[in-house]
Order: C-alpha cells, then sequence, then structure tokens
C-alpha cells in the first residue's frame, strides 16, 4: 500500500480528521488527551506549516510519539504520518527545540562519542569480555563478507549486551565467517534522525557505509530493528543513492540457518509469545522470520497475542520518547505486557534490544513471572 | 516529564468549576492548549465563519470514566446551567460534538471496551466509546459478529452511531441500528441514570438519532449473531445511471438479501485517479477500460452460508443480465472489499472535500444522478458520487467535490454548493443524513412539521434548561435561519457560477 508525504503544508489540510489513527495510537490510549493523538499532532504540524508560534506544551506532544507507524497503517488518507513527524520534528529541531528537552544530552553525546550514551568508543568491546568460546577476527577483520553491526544499545547497556553475546555465538557456531566493526562502531543515527537531525545523520551513514567497505564486507546484519530499518531503508534516501551492502535482521539470518539446518536447537517444551517490535514490522514489513525461527525449536508452543503482526501493540521504547517521557513509556509497555499475559505463555521473545528492555522492567515493575528475552538470546539458550 | 527549561506556568487563575477539578483530578482540564484540540469534528470552516456562529473552544473538558462519574458531572451542569457538549470520537461534519456556547466538553473516550458477550441470547453489552472495529474483532474471536456497522468503523464509536442515523454496512440485511438495541444506559440532561428500553418510558427510540441531545449514552446492550461462515464480493459495472438504478432496486429486494450493496459512479473513480490511488490502476489494469468512461461501480456483498452465497451469486447474475450489467474481476471485488472503510481517501484529491449526504428513495437515484450533472456542468465541478442501499427502498447518497480550505475566498464560495447538492436531493425525496448544527437550516425539509413537533417536545420534556448539546437538531442559529442561509448561500453560489464561467 503506498502512502505518501508531500510535505507538511500539504498533508496537514488532506488530513480528514477521521480519528482512524487515534483509536490505534499507544500514547492516546495511555493520556486520553485529544492533543496526545496523531490527529491532535496534524493540528500542531498545522499550526506549524502556517507558521504560527508553537509552545512547549505543543513541542512535548510532538515528541510524546514512539514512531511505531500504527497511525500510518490505518490513515484512509495514506498520510506516512511517520516521516510527518519526522518532518514535524525537524521543523522544531531548526527552531532550537531539541535544547529545551533532554533529547539535547542525547544529541551532544552522539555529537561527541558518536553514541547515544557519552560512553568512550572502547566501551563498545565491553560485551566481547566474557563470551563463552573466543571468536576470532570479531573485530573489523578485512576481508569478510558479513558484519555484524551490533548497534549502540545492545552494544552499551548492560541489560542488553546479552543480545551480542548471544548472536555472536551462534553465528560462530554456526561457521559464519563475520566480524564487527569493533570500537570504530558508531550509532547508525536512528536517535538524530527522530529528533529531526537528518543532516547530522547523513554524515554518521557516509562515515559508516565507507568503514564497512572498507573491510571488504557486502551483508550487514542487525539485531536492532530500528539499526536495520535506517541501514535498510534510510541511508539510500540520506546517501543520495544505493550503498550496495545487503542489509539482513538477524532475525532473517536466523531463519536462513535455521531453513539451511547449520543450527540446531534443542527441544523446549514450553509456550511462548512474540512481540511485533515495530521498527521491525510495520516500519520493515519483516514479520514472518522471527516465527520461522521460534517454529523451528522443536515442542515450542508459539501463541499470538490478541493484537500482532501490523496491528501489534508497540511496547513504547521508540522514537526517543524514553529520554522525553519514561513515565509515558512504562505506561506503553504495562499495557502490551498485559496483552502478553494474557497468552499464558511462559516467555516473550522480541528480536529488538529496545522492546526487551521496556518489557523486561515492565515485567519486572508488574511482578509477573512473564520472561522476557530477545529472540538471538533465546534462540542461544537452544543450542 | 524531564523538561530542561520548565517554563510551564502553573495555573494561576482557581478552576472556573471547582468540583469537578477536585473530583476529576487530571481527567478534568481547563488548560488554553488542551481546550483548542476540541473545538473541531470533520468539516473545516473558516475562522471568520466560526467566529460569527458559535463559541466553539469549552470552558472546560472533562474525561470521566463510567456512567456515575458523568452522572456527576451532568448534575453539576444541570445545577449550574452549564452547557454539555457530549464527544467519543466526532467523527462527524456537521458540529455533533462541537461546542457553540462553550461550556464543558464530556469527552467519552475512556468508556470504551466490551463488557460482555451473552451467547444464549446473543447480544454484546458495551460501554459507549467502544469502537465498531473494536467490537467486530472481538466478537469474531468468540465466532461471533455484528449485523451491521458503519462505513468508519476504526473510529465510529457505537454510542455515536446510535445518537446518529445508524444506518451502514450490513443494514440492508439487518435493518437499522435501531431494531438491533436491547437497551441504553443514558444519563439524562438532570444527572439521572436511565435504562432505556423498547418498553420503557421514555422509549428507547427516543434516544436514537438524537444526536446527543437527550442526554449521554453511557452503555449499550445490541444484537449480535454467529459469524458468517462464507463471503463473497462482487463488482458489476453499469453504463447508465437508468440500469444502475434498475439493478440496484431488484438487488435490494432479492432473495437472499445481499448483506451490502455500495456503488460509485465515474467521477468517484476519476477522483482517485487523480489523487494517485493503486485501485484506479488495477481497475484499469483489470478492465480495460479508462476511468474517463462514464460508468457506474457496484460492490455487492452476500454473507451467511455458503449455501446462502452461492445462492446470492446466482441471483446476482440474473440481475446482471437483466440490467445490461457487467461482472469484473472477483479481485478487484475483494479489494474493494477490503477498503470498505478508506472512503475519505478521496480527500486526497482536494485537499479538502465538500459535498453532502442524503437519504434518498432509490428509485429517484437516476433522477438525481442526472439533475446533479446539470449542477456539474454549470458549476463546472467535478461532483463525485458514491453510497449505500441500506433498506429495500432507501439508499444514502453522498455526493462530493474537491476544494481547497486555504483558498478562504473560494472555499466559501464552494460551501454554497452543499446547499445546491441537498436542494437537488430535496428535489427528489431526499433529506440531510443527520442534522447537527450546520443541517439545522434545513429541518422543516428534513421532518415533517408533526415529527419535527415531537422531537421539540421530547427535548422540552427531558432538557428544560437546553444544557445537553445546545443548538443542534431543532432549532438553526439565528444566522442559519432558513431566509438568511437561503438567500446567503444562493447568491454564493451565484457569484461561485460567475467565477467559474469566467476563468
Amino acid at each position: 500500500m503506498n502512502s505518501f508525504n508531500t510535505g507538511i503544508d500539504h498533508e496537514t489540510l488532506v488530513c480528514a480528521r477521521c480519528g482512524y489513527c487515534q483509536a490505534v495510537c499507544p500514547v492516546y490510549a495511555a493520556l486520553g488527551w485529544e492533543s496526545t493523538g496523531p490527529r491532535g499532532r496534524i493540528a500542531i504540524a498545522r499550526q506549524a506549516a502556517r507558521g504560527a508560534p508553537l509552545s512547549l506544551d505543543h513541542e512535548r506532544r510532538v515528541y510524546q510519539c514512539t514512531l511505531c507507524g500504527h497511525c500510518r497503517e490505518v490513515c484512509p488518507t495514506r498520510i506516512d504520518t511517520c516521516d510527518l513527524w519526522l518532518d514535524l520534528r525537524g521543523h522544531l529541531a531548526a527552531k532550537g527545540s531539541i535544547a529545551r528537552w533532554q533529547l539535547r544530552v542525547v544529541r551532544d553525546n552522539l555529537l561527541a562519542q558518536r553514541n547515544i550514551t557519552g560512553d568512550v568508543p572502547e566501551n563498545r568491546l565491553l560485551w566481547q569480555q566474557n563470551l563463552e568460546t573466543e571468536i576470532p577476527g570479531l573485530n573489523l577483520q578485512p576481508n569478510t563478507r558479513v558484519v555484524y553491526f551490533v548497534g549502540c544499545v545492545a552494544g552499551l547497556y548492560p541489560q542488553t549486551q546479552g543480545i551480542p553475546q548471544a548472536l555472536s555465538q551462534i553465528l560462530a557456531q554456526a561457521q559464519i565467517s563475520f566480524t564487527t566493526l569493533g570500537s570504530a562502531e558508531e550509532c547508525c543515527g536512528f536517535p538524530l534522525l527522530g529528533m529531526g537531525l537528518e543532516d547530522i545523520a547523513a554524515d554518521l551513514a557516509r562515515r559508516k557505509v565507507a568503514r564497512v567497505k572498507e573491510i571488504g564486507a557486502s551483508v550487514l546484519v542487525a539485531a536492532c530493528p530500528s539499526c536495520y530499518h535506517t541501514w535498510r531503508d534510510v541511508y539510500p534516501h540520506l546517501l543520495g543513492e544505493p550503498h550496495g551492502l545487503q542489509i539482513k535482521h538477524a532475525s532473517e539470518f536466523l531463519a536462513d540457518l535455521l531453513t539451511e539446518q547449520r543450527l540446531n536447537p534443542q527441544p523446549q517444551e514450553t509456550r511462548v509469545t512474540y512481540h511485533d517490535p515495530c521498527d521491525l514490522g510495520r516500519n520493515s514489513g519483516i514479520y514472518d522470520p522471527p516465527r520461522q525461527v521460534l517454529n523451528a525449536i522443536p515442542g515450542l508452543e508459539l501463541v499470538e497475542m490478541a493484537e500482532h503482526r501490523e496491528h501489534a501493540l508497540c511496547c513504547g521504547g521508540g522514537g526517543n520518547m524514553e529520554v522525553v517521557d519514561p513515565d509515558l513509556v512504562a505506561a506503553i509497555a504495562r499495557r502490551r505486557l498485559a496483552q502478553a499475559l494474557e497468552t499464558g505463555a511462559s516467555f516473550l521473545v522480541t528480536p529488538c534490544q529496545q522492546c526487551k528492555r521496556t518489557l523486561a522492567n515492565a515485567a519486572r515493575a508488574e511482578r509477573t513471572r512473564l520472561k522476557v528475552f530477545d529472540l538471538n538470546e533465546f534462540v542461544w539458550r537452544t543450542l | 516529564m524531564q523538561l530542561i527549561e520548565e517554563t510551564r506556568m502553573s495555573q494561576i487563575a482557581p478552576p472556573r468549576f471547582p468540583k469537578l477539578a477536585a473530583s476529576l483530578g487530571e481527567r478534568y482540564t481547563e488548560s488554553d492548549f488542551e481546550r483548542a484540540f476540541y473545538r473541531r469534528d470533520l468539516a473545516s470552516v473558516p475562522r471568520v465563519l466560526e467566529a460569527m456562529l458559535a463559541r466553539t473552544t469549552p470552558h472546560a473538558v472533562a474525561r470521566p470514566q463510567n456512567a456515575e462519574e458523568v452522572a456527576a458531572l451532568v448534575q453539576y451542569a444541570h445545577a449550574h446551567h452549564i452547557p454539555i457538549t457530549p464527544r467519543a470520537a466526532a467523527t462527524t461534519v456537521y458540529w455533533n460534538s462541537v461546542p457553540t456556547r462553550g461550556g464543558i466538553v464530556v469527552d467519552l473516550n475512556a468508556l470504551r471496551g466490551v463488557v460482555s458477550i451473552d451467547e444464549e441470547h446473543l447480544t454484546a453489552t458495551v460501554q459507549s466509546a467502544t469502537r465498531w472495529s473494536e467490537l467486530e474483532t472481538a466478537l469474531n474471536r468468540r465466532g461471533y459478529a455484528t449485523l451491521s456497522y458503519p462505513s468508519s468503523a476504526p473510529s465510529a464509536t457505537i454510542g455515536g452511531w446510535v445518537n446518529m442515523e445508524g444506518h451502514g454496512i450490513g443494514s440492508l440485511k439487518y435493518g437499522a441500528l435501531t431494531q438491533q438495541l436491547q437497551r441504553l444506559e443514558i444519563v439524562l440532561p438532570n444527572g439521572e441514570i436511565f435504562q432505556a428500553t423498547p418498553e420503557s418510558n421514555p422509549l428507547l427510540s427516543w434516544f436514537v438519532r438524537a444526536e446527543g441531545t437527550l442526554g449521554i449514552v453511557t452503555e449499550i446492550e445490541l444484537a449480535i449473531r454467529a459469524k458468517p461462515e462464507a463471503i463473497g464480493n462482487h463488482w458489476l459495472a453499469f453504463s447508465d445511471v437508468t440500469a444502475l438504478q434498475r439493478a440496484l432496486v431488484a438487488l435490494a429486494t432479492a432473495t437472499p438479501t445481499p448483506y451490502s450493496i455500495h456503488f460509485s459512479d465515474a467521477a468517484h473513480l476519476r477522483l482517485l485517479r487523480d489523487a494517485g490511488f493503486e485501485t484506479c490502476q488495477v481497475f484499469r489494469n483489470l478492465t480495460g477500460l479508462e476511468p474517463d468512461t462514464p460508468q457506474f461501480q457496484v460492490l455487492v456483498t452476500f454473507d451467511g452460508s455458503a449455501q446462502q452465497v452461492a445462492a446470492g451469486a446466482q441471483t446476482l447474475k440474473e440481475v446482471v443480465a437483466r440490467c445490461a450489467g457487467e461482472t469484473l474481476d472477483a479481485s478487484l471485488a475483494n479489494l474493494e472489499w477490503m477498503e470498505r472503510f478508506a472512503s475519505l481517501r478521496l480527500k486526497r484529491a482536494g485537499p479538502t472535500l465538500l459535498g453532502a449526504e442524503a437519504w434518498l428513495p432509490l428509485n429517484k437515484l437516476a433522477d438525481y444522478a442526472a439533475d446533479l450533472a446539470r449542477l456539474t456542468g454549470a458549476q463546472r465541478v467535478p461532483i463525485a458520487t458514491y453510497g449505500a442501499v441500506v433498506t429495500p427502498t432507501m439508499t444514502t447518497v453522498m455526493s462530493v467535490f474537491p476544494s481547497d480550505e486555504s483558498r478562504t475566498i473560494n472555499y466559501i464560495l464552494d460551501l454554497s454548493l452543499t446547499k445546491k447538492i441537498y436542494d437537488v436531493a430535496f428535489r427528489h425525496g431526499g433529506r440531510p443524513y443527520g442534522i447537527g448544527f450546520w443541517n439545522a437550516p434545513y429541518l422543516h425539509r428534513a421532518f415533517a412539521s408533526r415529527e419535527l413537533a415531537e422531537r421539540i417536545a421530547r427535548k422540552r420534556q427531558l432538557d428544560p434548561l437546553n444544557i445537553m448539546n445546545p443548538d443542534k437538531a431543532y432549532k438553526p442559529a439565528f444566522l442559519l435561519s432558513p431566509i438568511f442561509f437561503d438567500l446567503g448561500m444562493d447568491t454564493l453560489a451565484l457569484a461561485r457560477r460567475a467565477w467559474s464561467a469566467n476563468r
């Protein structure tokens, strides 16, 4: 289905104010005011298009959005709302808005250390310190066909460092020759795009594509859905040309390895439910490969949540919202967690480090027994 | 909220309605920022016109969570003579849920969810702001389905449809929503929580199509059905409107009764093409027809058992043969069925769409279309028409044309054509489909005198203070009284015609 973005001025006129978007918006479901849904945000965008000044209240509503894309899926006038929200954030950025919000810290970290946390680059290697087996050529190995792009969250947050550990060991066990960018890896630029800072993101994109090509790689694997989406769909736009790399999400790569019988998962007599990350599902169209991976595990019963695939509820962790409104993230995650609990599953599996963090935090806060795993971590336990 | 530069001013002035502020807490606001988002529905009304006619920004917005909170709020408003505007999805264009005198907007969206499904008696009980698509999904999961739903089901609420006309997809087979309702829980304008049934006093039927003027619906019990075993979609084409009308009349009374009949004209297809939609491309590829070819398309849907659906296909075949129609590719029919909630996609051809939705005798459709074609020629405007056959003898028709609200003068001139379209409908036995604020000038043409008098008497009985959604459905605003309205709109239409002729 084609979507349109002809610019803020025209798209905000095209909006029919039908409210289809509001009915599915996770932020609106949590906050409830008309201003908090996409229809309200379009009204704000209309004001911006007309050159009217926007207050801090307006800015807050613009940033209170996970960029989950559910509104785009249901829009009858086919407005590419995610694109529109980014344009609107770009408009705010040009007016100096970022400095008024905690977003400034992330932006400054990205400018200083080229990662979201402000860690020194060497910290990107911390996850490699306690691998069960040594993996040769793990960092910047020349003439390697496959580069595994770790991403800032998985590489630098202790809560999610099990993900690169799991995936790298899976790849090694499947005898895939791969390398990472090691301490030279830089943020994919997705958080900058989410702030409307496309120019800075474009600079990062150029640097990274050059780095991967220096290695001689032709395939880039990302376990982070946002990195994957950015590399696959946004970089060609930022660069103004195709980058020539084949971009694969880890779930696609694992599905291929399982099909080729290069991995041999052991039986797991358990019930699992699967959460579709917005940047992998709605924003990239990848729904089946992660399910194929789970279904390839003998004995595993995969139970879908009431709303899944295109209709999946957001976990709340996207769109830089964790920086702007962590309480809202938690409220949205609780709603998704409730759907997971309704399935009676013992495990909630998702192929995204951010979804894992938000949902695991919600599970802990709600004192549930549901165990939240990243897909790579879950698969690694079965090998 | 982590705001580095905290500049938001705390509210200095005491709340206008302190009791509500205290009882509803964070679900109540008098903030300038929040209130501004509640002054619109789907209609695009030029600011100058809006300012002349009404005070559309409420003084406060409240978001009650249950009938008791709604009742307490209404009791307060009743005691203090404060106007109330109930609002849920706000998906009409007549200002049914837009304030006209400020007051309190009661945002009902927290009253959302399926309360229970009674499998023995085939009924469902829902909170009033439950979306139709949510109910349908919940029912489908348990092997049931709604009888009918509006073409805006993804956002339209069940309470909203109770308050409007309640005809849509499925109405031809299962009747209007009125016939499906078992019970309404409604907060009356004095704050009493009332259970309305077909036997209650006042009757449940009083509150249907009342446009939120007789109370606030909080819970609804309605009939449901077993989920149909099969569905069959058919896409037909007719070369002229007379053949179309003959076919629609035959299908509307056929056995088995179709679940849904939706039709559209070539102008509709052209607007879709202009808007860049793939449907048009698919249509062209499948049929080899250029969208400019004068044609009418009909989507007919049968559902039920596999046998009923097969019987429907046979009936359809006979009607098509008898009325010189053509059956198009089934894949296109399925595509159109998937798009049944996307009629607003036409708006991309605008960016604004103007038009009129009328309730019309089915056997007058050809006359209506011919008359409308004359208007199209005179005003040089591409008017697209689509509609749904909703009873064996009546259809809804929506006739729309592209405009641009950002060009205010032209837009105001274009607004005059909505009256001209309604005039065409009136000439052929039609009436507006919904009144609200904007169609109030047509009240005496929409209702027989006796019926209107009865409606006004009900309003006076239940809401003597006129606090519940005032200025809707009973009497036009002074500047919209027929004498001013007709003169003003007809003058504008003449000016528009002269302007378009000289362009």
